[in-house]
C-alpha cells in the first residue's frame, strides 16, 4: 500500500480516533498529522508482518497515549474566537455529547471504544491494544453500557 | 431517544476535511529538514568543543599541564552532557510506536525510568567535572596575580561553585525529576488500566 492510498483510506478514521481520545478538534488534527508523519517515516520499514490497518491504528493510538508529554497545549481561548465558535457549531449536538461522554472515560477505554465505533473487528482491537479478545469484548460491553446510561441521564 | 442509540452511525457522522496532499507533504518535508538541522547543530557543537581542546593543548598560551588537563575536563563535561542527551533520543528511537498499546506503555515506562537515572547521574558528573576543570584552568593565570588578587579570585570561584552545587544542581535535578516523575506516574496509571481484573 502506498502512502497515498494509506492517506486517502485512513485520514478520516485516524482523525476520529484522535478526536475520541482528546475531544478537541484542533488537537485531534495535530495528532492525526503527527501520526501520518510517523507512518510516512516508518512505511519503508513496514514488512507486512502485521495487518497494515493494525499497524496504523497502533501508531495512532500510541501517539494519543503519548500526548501526556505535551501537557502544555495552547489553551483554546488563545485561538481567535470566531474560529472556535464555527468548529463547535458544525458538530452535531448528539455527536458532541458522544465525544464528551467518551472523554470522561479512562484513556485506554477511549481508544477501545473509538476503535469499536470505527467498526474494527474485536480481534484486531485486541491486537492493537495488547489484551485478549475476551477482555476486549467485556470492556466494550461495559463501555457501551456506561455511554448508554450517560445518554439516558442526559435526556432527563 | 430510544434504548439502542446507534453509536456507530453517530460516530461515522464526524467528517473532517483532509488537508490537501501537497500541504501535508510540505509539512512532512519541513519536519525532515528541521531534524537534519538539529543533527548538524549537535555535531557542530561536538566538533567545536573538540577543536577547542586541540587549540588549548597546542596553543602557546597554556604553559602548564594543569591548564591542559583542566581544559580537557571542561570539554569532557560538555561532551558527556551532549552525548547523554543524544543517547536519550536514540533510546526513544528503539520504540517503534507500532507495538501494541500495552507493550508501548511498558517500553515508555522503561525508557522514562532510565532517563530519570541518566539525567541525575549525568547532571552530577557535569557539576563535578566542570568546576574541577575550571580550577585547574584558573591555576596558571591566578599564579601570576598578587596574593590578595589570588585570594579574591579563588574565593569568588569557591562561591560560584557552592552556588552551582548547592543551589543550581539540586534545582535542576529536582525540576527534571518532577517532570519525569509526573509523567511516569501518569503512564503508570494508564498502564494499570490494562491490567485485567
Amino acid at each position: 500500500m502506498s502512502f497515498d492510498e494509506i492517506y486517502n483510506t485512513y485520514w478520516q478514521k485516524i482523525f476520529r480516533l484522535c478526536m475520541g481520545y482528546v475531544n478537541d478538534f484542533d488537537w485531534a488534527q495535530d495528532i492525526t498529522q503527527e501520526t501520518f508523519l510517523i507512518v510516512w517515516q516508518q512505511l519503508p520499514k513496514f514488512r507486512n508482518e502485521a495487518n497494515i490497518s493494525t499497524w496504523i491504528f497502533r501508531i495512532a493510538s500510541n501517539n494519543c497515549l503519548r500526548q501526556i508529554e505535551k501537557a502544555k497545549r495552547i489553551p483554546k481561548t488563545a485561538l481567535p474566537y470566531d474560529v472556535r465558535e464555527e468548529t463547535i457549531e458544525s458538530i452535531e449536538p448528539k455527536l458532541k455529547l458522544l465525544y464528551q461522554f467518551i472523554a470522561e472515560l479512562q484513556e485506554t477505554d477511549r481508544i477501545i471504544i473509538s476503535l469499536e465505533l470505527e467498526n474494527i473487528k474485536q480481534a484486531e482491537i485486541a491486537a492493537i491494544v495488547g489484551l485478549s479478545e475476551a477482555n476486549i469484548r467485556v470492556k466494550i460491553h461495559r463501555i457501551k453500557e456506561k455511554l448508554t446510561i450517560k445518554f439516558k441521564e442526559n435526556e432527563q | 431517544m430510544n434504548n439502542n442509540i446507534d453509536f456507530n452511525e453517530l460516530w461515522a457522522s464526524q467528517k473532517t476535511a483532509k488537508p490537501n496532499k501537497a500541504a501535508l507533504m510540505a509539512e512532512l518535508n519541513k519536519y525532515k529538514k528541521t531534524n537534519l538541522t538539529k543533527m548538524i547543530a549537535l555535531n557542530l557543537v561536538l566538533v567545536a568543543t573538540a577543536l577547542f581542546v586541540v587549540y588549548i593543548l597546542w596553543s602557546n598560551q597554556a604553559k602548564l599541564l594543569t591548564t591542559k588537563i583542566g581544559a580537557v575536563l571542561i570539554v569532557l563535561a560538555i561532551v558527556i552532557f551532549v552525548i547523554a542527551n543524544n543517547k536519550l533520543i536514540v533510546g526513544f528511537k528503539n520504540i517503534s510506536g507500532a507495538e501494541s498499546n500495552k507493550a508501548y506503555l511498558e517500553n515508555l515506562l522503561a525508557v522514562k525510568s532510565k532517563q530519570l537515572f541518566m539525567q541525575t547521574t549525568v547532571m552530577n558528573l557535569y557539576f563535578i567535572l566542570l568546576p574541577i576543570g575550571m580550577v585547574l584552568c584558573m591555576y596558571e593565570y591566578v599564579r601570576k596575580m598578587t596574593l590578595p588578587g589570588a585570594i579574591f579570585a579563588y574565593t569568588a570561584f569557591a562561591l560560584w561553585i557552592a552556588f552551582n552545587w548547592f543551589y543550581l544542581r539540586p534545582r535542576q535535578i529536582k525540576k527534571q525529576r518532577n517532570l519525569l516523575d509526573g509523567m511516569i506516574h501518569k503512564f503508570q496509571l494508564i498502564n494499570d488500566q490494562l491490567i485485567v481484573d
